[in-house]
């Protein structure tokens, strides 16, 4: 039987962290991923937060970075119109890429550490005691297994390390990416080439808990919507559709106009926060990391994935390394439990505990685009007599004043 | 405007001969919700005769009917190599 330090189950981001340190700390690290090829079966919105990749991975001069994100727009949208505020930032602090290529060169940077990488194989199981990866009929032993199989759990579950996901701690995401000219994007978005625009969109067309997005990269835009399942399932949205109505909007629709569709994308997307995230992270030595553990952090203007999943994988093959090194393998679990547990990736979590119920609350979606679109309506549409802003305000929030103020509070509280 | 069978087609695939999901028929032909009709963001299940049918060869694998069906469906990635290839995920 094959024998290694550690296998890796997904090469996504999460487990190419983790292969990656582990290399690199020379451990026998073998990566198994089910696409044909690495990348192509992970899908997210558009934007990485760079931090963890410039302390971790050397090299990340060369990262296919597509664009660095000096732009942050929030767009709330009625049926008809639309108001946006946007950030012009003097620095960075993330990039927009495409998945599918950046996890290509991450694996390239686990191969060049003297990890193994396979790809087109899929794991059917893990079995324990002694332990061992299957997959395509061959048993594979190993001291250390780091399940980095994604969003749909199914071998956690199996193992009994964590439960499913229930409809409303996760939403569907649908992406659209669209061809353009680099220069195209660059008049149109007002940016440099290497500066790019991020933004996110609240109310139509699904006026409940989700929204839209769009990221700008090099010669593509990606734009798409999220939405949460129970919300999906109760509505009986046509979640195919759903994106058709967003991207047929006046203001999508200009900014996408004259781009060609290159392709269409799905995913889903772990959104309960910390309540998604299982006590134990592990099974004796079968760790899970990445989406797998629910590692997402949607704060409703920015959303946290792919960074905190690259971090966990780093967290895991430093427990394993120092495991490894005290010469008790079977402590690794325990330590990457602690180590999870006092690093960002929990203290971010933890803080933004209350984010989930103040982005439950409906009226974020229903009832504020509209009256903050009505109000400036009335402000700038000008016929014969125009309106005071005073009384434009006091109308459209007429008999829920205080409703709304308690709910800018705890956004504020929240967020 | 780009209909959902459009939109399919710029997304390449390699299709397994035997289906990856497999809705189960009993339960199916008395399920009053069928979400997954309307779920699918690649519209892949149909409804014939009160039976629920899953086209397999466009899946998107992103697991939503997975979570959204309220019968425990047979659901499974497809085997290595197999299925979706994205580029710009």
């Amino acid at each position: 039987m094959e024998r290694f330090d550690a296998v890796v189950i997904g090469g996504g981001v999460a487990g190419l962290g983790s292969a990656y340190t582990m290399a690199v700390n020379d451990l026998d690290v073998l990566l198994i991923e089910r696409g044909g090829n690495i990348g192509e079966k992970s899908v997210y919105g558009g934007r990485i937060y760079s931090w963890v990749f410039e302390q971790y991975v050397k090299g990340f001069d060369n990262a296919p970075v597509e664009r660095w994100v000096k732009k942050e727009r929030l767009t709330f949208l009625d049926e008809s119109e639309s108001v946006s505020i946007e950030f012009s930032a003097s620095r960075a602090c993330s990039f927009t890429a495409i998945l599918t290529k950046f996890n290509r060169w991450l694996s390239e940077k686990v191969e060049d550490a003297g990890g193994l990488v396979v790809s087109g194989v899929k794991v059917e199981d893990v079995k324990r005691e002694p332990l061992r990866v299957v997959a395509d009929g061959e048993e594979i032993g190993c001291d250390v297994v780091v399940d980095a199989e994604g969003v749909n759990p199914i071998i956690a579950m199996k193992l009994g390390i964590r439960k499913d996901w229930k409809p409303s701690e996760v939403a569907v995401g649908v992406k659209e990416v669209f061809k353009f000219s680099e220069s195209q994007i660059n008049e149109r978005f007002l940016v440099e080439s290497d500066e790019g625009l991020a933004n996110l969109f609240i109310g139509y067309p699904v006026f409940g808990n989700g929204g839209g997005f769009l990221y700008t990269n090099k010669d593509t835009v990606s734009v798409g919507l999220v939405v949460r399942v129970d919300f999906a399932m109760k509505k009986k949205l046509e979640v195919y559709d759903l994106v058709e109505k967003f991207r047929s909007h006046r203001e999508l629709a200009s900014l996408l106009k004259g781009g060609s569709m290159i392709e269409y994308s799905a995913h889903l997307v772990p959104e309960a926060g910390i309540h998604g995230v299982p006590e134990r992270l592990h099974d004796k030595n079968i760790l899970i990391v990445g989406d797998t553990a629910g590692f997402v952090l949607n704060r409703g203007f920015t959303i946290r994935g792919v960074d905190l999943a690259f971090y966990s994988g780093v967290l895991a093959g430093e427990s394993i390394k120092k495991a490894l090194d005290e010469g008790e393998i079977a402590l690794a679990g325990e330590i990457y439990q602690r180590s999870v547990e006092e690093s960002v990736i929990m203290r971010e979590l933890e803080r933004f505990r209350k984010a989930l119920k103040v982005l439950e609350n409906t009226r974020l979606y229903e009832d504020y685009p509209k009256t903050i679109i009505g109000i400036l309506r009335d402000v700038f549409e000008i016929k014969d007599e125009s309106k005071k802003l005073y009384d434009s305000v006091m109308e459209k929030t007429k008999g829920k004043k205080l409703r709304m103020l308690m709910d800018v509070f705890s956004a504020f509280r929240g967020l | 405007m780009e209909s959902i069978e459009n939109r399919l087609g710029l997304v390449s695939f390699t299709v397994d001969s035997e289906p990856h999901i497999k809705p189960k028929s009993e339960k199916c032909e008395t399920c009053s919700l069928k979400i997954c009709l309307f779920i699918c963001p690649a519209r892949l299940y149909r409804e014939e005769d009160g039976k629920v049918y899953f086209n397999h060869e466009g899946c998107l694998e992103c697991g939503t009917c997975r979570i959204a069906c309220p019968e425990d469906l047979d659901w499974e990635y497809p085997k290595g190599g197999y299925g979706v290839h994205y580029q710009f995920g």
